[in-house]
């Protein structure tokens, strides 16, 4: 599991001093489980908006993916929203954190939409299922 | 003030498995996997089970003095992943 | 619970008890060419009662419950009695199963070697099972595949095949022989109906296979074919399965051999014979 330890030659060592400096992007990506139940809690599953195949786009006023930069559409939320914050704005009608009344409109519109298989849908079936 | 020290998981608290350019890393203690890429893994030895301070895994990577950003938003990655530990 | 109903799948059983008739006939019917658990012992118990006492007669309303359940899951009209019945099933499987790692996926074996298909809904993964099936491909499965953490065979599972609008008229034309069950119309999944696996399914049920390619398509795009790294697969699989995390190091080791040995590709096509015409190539 290990590979040349620090004591390689100059070369070595420089190449990887290149690979820290090409940093900038994240480097470690944690799996974070599609359904809920098995992290044993609602809170810890993630809907990325939008789903990862159709990064980059924006979510109109109806919860569709837009291209970037359409007119009165909503450039995606930064982080996955979390599976806690959905389901309480989804019952209580109150906004999703940080995020104004029209936008966290939209992006629960997204969420509802989200079809089986897409990611993010499990997490959202598991809080569908939990409601009355 | 002390400076911040780094530790990673013992070698055998880690599973590793090298999957095209990414690198699949099982941490035991948690049970959490996390997908790296280079330099992670080198990072996660050069601390296995010790101590290190900045400054000697600067050194150990041949980073000159200012070339210390990259290693440190590196660290503070593992740490916010938990697969390392600072103190 | 005065109406059950017990069944062997592969290498899982369920026992389904009932405060209705009408589902555990459906299922007594539908799963009749399907064996007994072994010994008549199940793995998983699903219940199907009643919300309240007077629900079983007034509006009739199933809430699905067992070993594995949703709190305040939402009930389902009897007429779609079948349906919450097989979604109780794939949740204590989902839930509960811990000798295999599961993968979202359609599964179809021929010679021995499976090829694998998983990805969104509306990707096709059930129709396409379902009509290469009918091209002399044995249909495993269409909904979980079952990884052997020790051996990296994949075990069959052959459920009702789950279609949806479109695709069932699709599937009736390609299998005019084939066993379906009710139409359920207006479920929260569209209109659903159940295709029984064929004669071959059930013979070749105890039967794993080798994996031999890991396959993820779309449905209505240009006819493409990319290659998928073996990091890109892992990702997308731990998203697949919904007992990753709970087998731990294991459905490490699973995965990560999975991925290694499993050359990967996404698929995209505009109809169904296109894609079939690229699996079979």
């Amino acid at each position: 599991m290990s590979d040349e330890t620090g004591h390689s030659d100059a070369g070595a060592t420089r190449r990887r001093a290149l690979m820290l400096g090409a940093a900038g992007a994240a480097a470690v990506v944690s799996i974070r489980p599609a359904l809920a139940q098995t992290a044993g809690s609602v809170m810890t599953c993630e809907i990325p908006v939008p789903d990862p195949s159709r990064a980059g786009g924006y979510i109109d006023a109806n919860g569709n993916v837009v291209p970037a930069g359409t007119k009165n559409a909503f450039a995606p939320p930064l982080r996955p929203l979390k599976g806690e914050d959905v389901r309480r704005a989804m019952a209580g009608g109150g906004n999703l954190p940080g995020v104004d009344y029209e936008r966290s409109r939209a992006y629960l519109k997204y969420v509802g939409r989200l079809q089986r298989g897409t990611t993010g849908f499990t997490c959202f079936a598991s809080l569908q299922m939990l409601r009355k | 003030m002390a400076e911040t020290r780094y530790r990673a998981p013992a070698r055998d608290g880690l599973r590793i498995a090298a999957l095209d350019d990414l690198i699949a890393v099982y941490h035991r203690a948690s049970g959490i996997t996390h997908l790296v890429v280079a330099p992670v893994p080198e990072l996660l030895e050069a601390m296995a089970g010790e101590w290190r301070s900045l400054e000697s895994l600067a050194e150990a990577f041949g980073l000159a003095a200012g070339e210390r950003g990259a290693l440190i938003e590196r660290l503070d990655e593992l740490v916010a992943a938990g697969l390392v530990e600072a103190a | 619970m005065r109406h059950v109903f017990s069944v062997r799948i592969g290498p899982v059983s369920f026992r389904v008890g009932s405060d209705w008739r009408g589902p555990v006939e459906q299922l007594r019917a539908l799963y009749a060419d399907h064996p007994a658990p072994v010994d008549g012992i199940a793995d998983y118990t699903v219940r199907l009662s009643a919300t309240r006492p007077w629900r079983r007669f007034v509006r009739p309303s199933v809430a699905i419950a067992g070993d594995y359940m949703l709190p305040d899951a939402a009930p389902l009209p009897l007429a779609h009695g079948l349906l919450a019945a097989e979604m109780a099933m794939n949740l204590q499987l989902a839930l509960g199963e811990r000798r295999f790692l599961l993968l979202h996926a359609a599964t179809v074996e021929r010679d021995g070697r499976a090829i694998v298909l998983t990805g969104e809904s509306g990707a096709g993964k059930s129709t396409l099972a379902a009509l290469l099936s009918a091209r002399g491909w044995r249909l495993m499965g269409d909904e979980f595949a079952l990884l052997d953490p020790e051996t990296g065979l994949l075990h069959a599972f052959p459920r009702l095949v789950s279609l949806k609008n479109a695709a069932v008229g699709v599937v009736r034309r390609a299998l005019p022989e084939a066993r379906f069950g009710p139409l359920m119309a207006g479920t929260p999944k569209g209109d659903i109906r159940h295709l029984v696996p064929d004669a071959v399914a059930l013979a070749a049920m105890d039967r794993p296979a080798r994996p031999v390619r890991l396959v993820f398509p779309r449905y209505g795009f240009a006819n493409d074919a990319q290659p998928v790294g073996a990091g890109e697969a892992f990702v997308r699989l731990t998203q697949a399965s919904t007992n990753y995390v709970a087998l731990g190091e294991q459905g490490f080791d699973a995965l990560t051999r999975f991925v290694r040995e499993v050359p990967a590709v996404a698929l995209d096509y505009p109809d169904a014979d296109s894609a079939i015409a690229a699996i079979e190539g």
